[in-house]
């Protein structure tokens, strides 16, 4: 079992990824021209970069809007060929889309479904159950267990197109379950769904990733998704890793301070306040300060000395923050 | 195989959905036949000929092609183009699924619906008219027309699928697909039977793959042939399946290369 636990899944090295991308002047002439000579430009998508992910990981992929990241799980599922680097994905080459492979993995992006639109979710679930090739018991396990851990016993009848948003993307995660896939690539699971929905699909892939002790990769623009989910991520910028470890390190590379909530008694002067450390935000009686994390001890002892707290909380920088000024880096 | 059949049970499922689009189609269908039928009907009185054909064979030959039409030119898998052009492909290839075997299956479930449609329809159409029909009695003709008529469905799903995948290089995948299947109506035979063109134009026609579409299985049901003739037209059928099979594979995997290297 520790063997196994400690399995590589995924190997990748030095990946690269350049599209051509077609120019085009906007325009009737600008047609024509493109017609007769077309310019190209090179674009590198993912530039290099490297990681390996054990069995079990949850790993949360985060980067801006082409950074590079659903280039990557594109790369890792077979969709695309990389342009360099080694790709190993369960010991087979993703790109050469194996059925053995392709049997073992799912892909679920957020913005495309595979469910029949005019059908209820269920033919799409029993056309899987053969595609996969599983066996009429597993089946009828994995969906019913399915089922109850999304609450989706109700709407099984009912036509795709007829569900919301939210029971579509249930279905469409069984749908992609229903084999058990070793390996979960999830883009963006939660795209367009409501907080509360938001927060039951990160329950179910926590859940999910802990019975099955399956692989998955994940990419949100929603920073609650990777906070809750992944103890380790992966951040993306420019085609280029720039950090890989624990969210906590990420926290403490780039935002070294936290936030000191406290609520006072007496109004006071925000000179005063200020005198004392820097502050966020002070609205009375709630005062936020942000303090370098080494000087936290020190600085919440002149608080209580200087002023009359009723209430103190010390909290992270918010992971969007974080996130934010990681962003802001230059290209490097 | 059980994957592909219950592909083909949902798609027939599907049309079910869309029952009034469905039936508005096959009235349109019906239109245009009655429309050739009684063109025929007016150019043709009894016991003049037209060629070989005297009024009941080529009233048999249009009511013919709009059955043979329904399990041959129907075919819907030039929406591999739109599939492509909407990026879901993707969802596919990331299956183990053979895609051809997965849009043939599509087409058998659509053609199951279009022969049990069609089938209603010349039977009320018949009982009506009551048109003087040509039987065809003999058995060897019978099962040669019907090997002829699966032929031309492959070739016709070949065809079409060649049509869609137009879609890994333009998005425009619609309008040379009208066009085309316009022009192939007409080469097929669907309008009226070839050989009552000019001899030497026929010639051409006959070793193209639009002829063995339509015009080809019926000229079989109708016993005009001889035998000789109907194994060389079933020979040159054939050749021209499998060419248009290693064209459509061809095609499918340059395409799939610049799918898969610049992605949707």
């Amino acid at each position: 079992m520790l063997e196994l636990s400690n399995m590589k899944v995924i190997d990748v090295k030095n990946l690269k990824k350049t599209y051509l991308v077609h120019q085009k002047e906007p325009g009737l002439f600008g047609t024509f021209k493109s017609l007769i000579r077309r310019k190209y430009q090179k674009v590198k998508a993912v530039d290099g970069i490297s990681f390996e992910i054990t069995q079990g990981e949850l790993i949360g992929f985060i980067g801006s809007n082409g950074a590079g990241k659903t280039t990557t799980l594109k790369c890792l599922s077979g969709l695309l060929y990389p342009t360099s680097g080694e790709i190993s994905v369960l010991g087979f080459k993703p790109w050469e889309r194996k059925h053995q492979f392709l049997k073992q993995i799912a892909f679920i992006m957020g913005q495309k479904n595979q469910l029949w639109w005019d059908l209820p979710p269920m033919d799409t679930f029993l056309l899987n159950k053969e595609i996969y090739e599983i066996s009429d018991a597993t089946f009828k396990k994995t969906l019913n267990g399915l089922i109850d851990l999304l609450e989706v016993k109700d709407i099984l009848k009912i036509q795709v197109k007829k569900l919301s948003l939210g029971q579509r993307m249930k279905c469409e995660l069984i749908a992609n379950l229903l084999h058990s896939p070793k390996v979960l690539f999830l883009d963006e699971p939660t795209i367009g769904l409501d907080v509360v929905m938001q927060k039951k699909l990160r329950e179910f892939i926590s859940h999910y990733n802990q019975r099955y002790y399956s692989t998955i990769i994940l990419t949100s623009h929603y920073m609650k998704d990777v906070e809750r989910l992944c103890r380790r991520v992966i951040v993306i910028n420019h085609g280029k890793i720039i950090f890989d470890g624990k969210l906590a390190d990420l926290v403490k590379k780039y935002a070294p301070y936290k936030l000191i909530r406290a609520t006072l008694t007496n109004n006071v002067d925000r000179e005063e306040i200020e005198n004392l450390a820097e502050v966020k935000t002070f609205e009375y009686p709630k005062v936020i300060f942000k303090v370098p994390s080494q000087n936290v001890n020190e600085i919440i002892t002149k608080i209580t000395n200087k002023l009359s707290v009723e209430d103190l909380n010390i909290e992270d920088t918010e992971i969007e923050e974080v996130i934010g000024k990681v962003f802001g880096l230059p290209k490097q | 195989m059980k994957k592909y059949l219950l592909v083909a049970k949902n798609t027939w499922d599907e049309t079910v959905t869309y029952r009034l689009n469905f039936v508005m189609w096959r009235v349109r269908v019906v239109l245009q036949l009655l429309t050739m039928y009684f063109l025929w009907l007016a150019v043709l009185p009894p016991n003049t000929t037209v060629g070989p054909y005297n009024q009941s064979l080529i009233l048999t030959y249009i009511l013919g092609t709009s059955l043979i039409s329904s399990l041959v030119l129907s075919s819907r898998s030039y929406g591999v183009g739109d599939e492509i052009n909407q990026g879901n492909l993707s969802n596919f290839l990331i299956r183990p699924i053979n895609y051809f075997l997965y849009q043939f299956a599509r087409d058998l479930g659509d053609k199951a619906m279009n022969i049990v449609f069609s089938a209603v329809e010349l039977t009320i159409l018949f009982l009506i008219l009551r048109p003087p029909l040509f039987i065809q009695e003999n058995p060897t003709y019978l099962i040669l027309g019907i090997c002829s008529a699966a032929i031309a469905m492959i070739m016709y799903f070949f065809i079409n699928f060649l049509l869609g995948l137009i879609g890994f290089w333009s998005p425009e995948v619609w309008a040379p697909r009208f066009i085309f299947i316009t022009v192939l109506t007409f080469f097929a035979g669907g309008l009226f039977p070839l050989d009552i063109l000019p001899k030497n134009l026929f010639l051409i026609f006959k070793f193209l793959p639009f002829t063995y579409l339509l015009y080809f299985p019926l000229k079989i049901y109708l016993g005009q042939l001889a035998i000789p003739e109907v194994l060389q037209g079933l020979f040159i059928s054939l050749v021209w399946a499998i060419l248009l099979y290693l064209a459509m594979k061809t095609v499918w995997e340059l395409g799939l290369k610049i799918y898969t290297a610049q992605g949707r």
